[in-house]
């Protein structure tokens, strides 16, 4: 039993810790015995989406992201579009996550094409929205996630696609509908570093859960004593909603 | 008018600032803001007769500064620093006033700045430096300095307001090197030879071609982006250094021997602080003396005595054992610890101490970008890793995903309970804390072990 990850532009999305998510992917999985293979491909590198198991994206500085939007456009775009729909699963963040939508509008007007494989678009904003926040996530009944988000882009769903959860403190997507996050089939998008998964195992082995579903069907796995990851998770919790 | 208005900022400054010494503060930070809303052109009065070097960057301002200091001081020249880290347009206003007469004189030739990498910009306004060092440029606490690029811009507008400069730049990093425009007199330094034999796994913050975005091309890597780059696509590529480390003949647990090469002559000294990258603030520290005209054979020997600033490899005894103190503050820095860590060979216990204050960076996240995995396959070498601060659940956590097992990480709920384990230890500690988690543990040491306060 095994999982390919893809981890799509690794040298260039690695903003504050995103590759954590991945360490913490493959430690999850090693401990209990399942295969893991990670494989990045950046730019230049052809995208065989049909390789992969599961897919991670995250986000990166403005200079680099500028880099890779040409490398995207094209046979990139088809394969990730098509990967989604074919429900594959997907972790996108923060960058990663806004690339997955239709566009990116930045705050004098200028509008960027994205990739469009989720119904949502982004627009930017001239005040930053940061700090440490949480969520719920509604796949884990309204379990609170926690994390860092660092953002100006204001990001809106379309009507094809949920949020992943709620806002509890924080700013979210967009710092005005309260949501935060998306879903669509297998796709996980959300501005959270923290990074992610290590401090939300719930979370972390949801979406392993769903990768191994869908490529063995139903597969269980093997909970884990998790100490460290809750105490982590807990603490921050109670920091942020205690106000 | 503005003579009075001058009188009563130094006057306001001094009185907040001995005042709250003697309540047992720093006291740093809040006389210089008293001081700048009684006169806001304060600094550029009480600079203005003054030779100012200043020292910028992202990692090694505080070593480099010292390293010049010592020069200064075996040159005899009278000189005063921003010693305590106070490197903020107010700190630096207040540093300017405590040397400066009431009538707003300053009492000595040479003012020794160190300037945080934004505030660079506004103290420049005010500020005409003789010479400025440009360390590196790095990413760093994002929710605070915003993305490398945006630090950059900082630098370019910092270096166009002080057109009388003579400007020393880091060749080896592209994104330093790229400054050289804004000054008319530049002083590059560099590394000419690689110094580690095997480093830890990085991100390189600046992969791509600043000109034309095109990858770069490496001769050799020294560590994170800087080294012998190229761009095979423009042609934009490393100058060539006037001060450059020219061969590292040793490079141990406590210091480096190297030579350093300027303009053609060549300078064998020890650096006594170990880490390779306290070699670059070595030479940093040879191209500022080449810049200032100062006597580079005696910048040359005192880099083989200078004091470390807090926090910078600075060694105390604790119980049978001695520590050594390392102030982490991104993911390149706290890399080029491991990589010194990863050359020790004797046993030695490791300690991370993690804040999450606005001046240790809100976002922690950084901590997995940093290659602790390269510390988990030291195995026995590393006898323990003890962890603490506001945000020790999350160190804990990174290390146990590092891979260094559960058993092996202690996590001290307090800072004593911390310095406890540290005394029950005979092998030597590294400790790494963040700014704010070293001023508290700066604190607790000098209690329990005799430590001078940290604005002496």
């Amino acid at each position: 039993m095994e999982l390919n990850i893809c981890h799509l532009y690794p040298d260039v999305l690695n903003l504050y810790g995103d590759r954590g998510n991945v360490l913490c992917m493959q430690r999850r999985l090693q401990v209990r015995g399942v295969g893991v293979t990670v494989t990045g491909v950046s730019v230049g590198d052809p995208l065989d989406a049909a390789k992969y198991d599961l897919f991670f994206i995250g986000g990166g500085q403005d200079f680099e992201q500028a880099v890779l939007l040409q490398d995207l456009t094209g046979a990139k775009t088809q394969a990730i579009c098509a990967a989604v729909e074919d429900g594959k699963p997907f972790l996108a963040i923060c960058g990663g996550y806004q690339m997955l939508g239709k566009s990116y509008t930045t705050w004098d007007g200028q509008e960027c094409e994205f990739t469009g494989a989720l119904d949502l678009w982004t627009v930017g904003g001239k005040k930053r929205m940061i700090g440490d926040y949480c969520f719920t996530c509604d796949d884990l009944g309204g379990e609170p996630v926690v994390g860092f988000e660092n953002h100006s882009g204001r990001t809106y769903l379309g009507a094809s696609v949920q949020p992943m959860g709620k806002v509890l403190a924080g700013f979210g997507n967009n710092g005005e509908d309260g949501t935060e996050g998306v879903r669509y089939r297998n796709v996980f998008g959300t501005y959270s570093h923290g990074c992610l998964l290590p401090k939300n195992p719930k979370l972390a082995d949801l979406i392993l859960q769903t990768a191994l579903a869908r490529k063995y069907g139903s597969f269980d796995l093997a909970p884990l004593p998790d100490t460290l990851e809750q105490t982590a998770h807990d603490y921050m919790v109670k920091r942020l909603l205690k106000k | 008018m503005k003579k009075i208005r001058i009188f009563l900022a130094v006057l306001a400054c001094k009185t907040s600032r001995w005042l709250l010494r003697l309540l047992g503060g720093g006291g740093t930070d809040f006389p210089g803001r008293v001081a700048l809303a009684l006169c806001p052109n304060l600094l550029g009065e009480l600079a203005k007769n003054v030779t100012t070097i200043l020292v910028t960057g992202t990692n090694g301002k505080t070593t480099t500064s010292r390293m010049i200091e010592q020069t200064l001081a075996d040159s005899e020249i009278s000189y005063f620093a921003n010693k305590s880290g106070a490197n903020l347009l107010s700190g630096v206003t207040a540093e300017f006033c405590a040397f400066s007469t009431l009538g707003g004189k300053c009492k000595k030739s040479v003012a020794l700045i160190e300037a945080d990498e934004a505030a660079f910009k506004a103290i420049s306004r005010f500020v005409d430096a003789k010479t400025i060092v440009v360390t590196n440029v790095f990413r760093d606490q994002l929710d605070r300095y915003g993305e490398v690029t945006h630090t950059l811009g900082n630098l370019r507008i910092g270096l166009e307001n002080s057109p009388n400069a003579t400007v020393c730049l880091n060749a080896d990093d592209s994104l330093c090197a790229s400054l050289a425009d804004t000054a008319k007199n530049v002083v590059f330094y560099g590394v000419n030879v690689p110094i580690y034999a095997s480093r830890v796994a990085e991100l390189s913050d600046a992969p791509y071609c600043l000109r034309c975005k095109h990858e770069y091309e490496y001769e050799y890597i020294t560590y994170g982006h800087l080294g012998k780059w190229q761009c095979p696509s423009c042609g934009y590529a490393r100058p060539d250094p006037q001060a450059a480390v020219t061969s590292i003949a040793v490079s141990n647990a406590d210091r480096s021997e190297i030579t350093v090469t300027v303009d053609g002559t060549p300078f064998d000294l020890t650096v006594n602080l170990p880490g390779g990258y306290n070699i670059y603030n070595a030479c940093a520290s040879m191209a500022a003396a080449k810049a200032s005209g100062l006597d580079l054979s005696v910048a040359a020997a005192a880099l083989g005595h200078f004091s470390c600033g807090f926090g910078r490899m600075e060694k105390f005894r604790v119980g049978k054992t001695y520590a050594r103190m390392i102030l982490i503050k991104n993911p390149a820095g706290c890399n080029q610890v491991l990589n010194f860590l990863t050359q020790r060979r004797d046993p030695f216990v490791f300690a991370a101490c993690l804040n999450d204050r606005a001046q240790d960076g809100k976002d922690v996240s950084w901590i997995w970008d940093v290659d602790f995995e390269r510390l988990a396959q030291m195995g026995d070498t590393l006898q323990r890793v003890c962890v603490s601060g506001i945000r020790a659940a999350d160190m804990a956590l990174r290390f146990y995903y590092a891979g260094i097992p559960a058993e092996k990480i202690e996590v001290c709920d307090t800072y004593d309970a911390l310095l406890d384990k540290f005394a029950e230890q005979t092998a030597p500690i590294y400790v790494m804390p963040t700014y704010t988690a070293m001023l508290s543990l700066r604190k607790i040491c000098s209690k329990k072990f005799g430590l001078k306060a940290f604005w002496e």
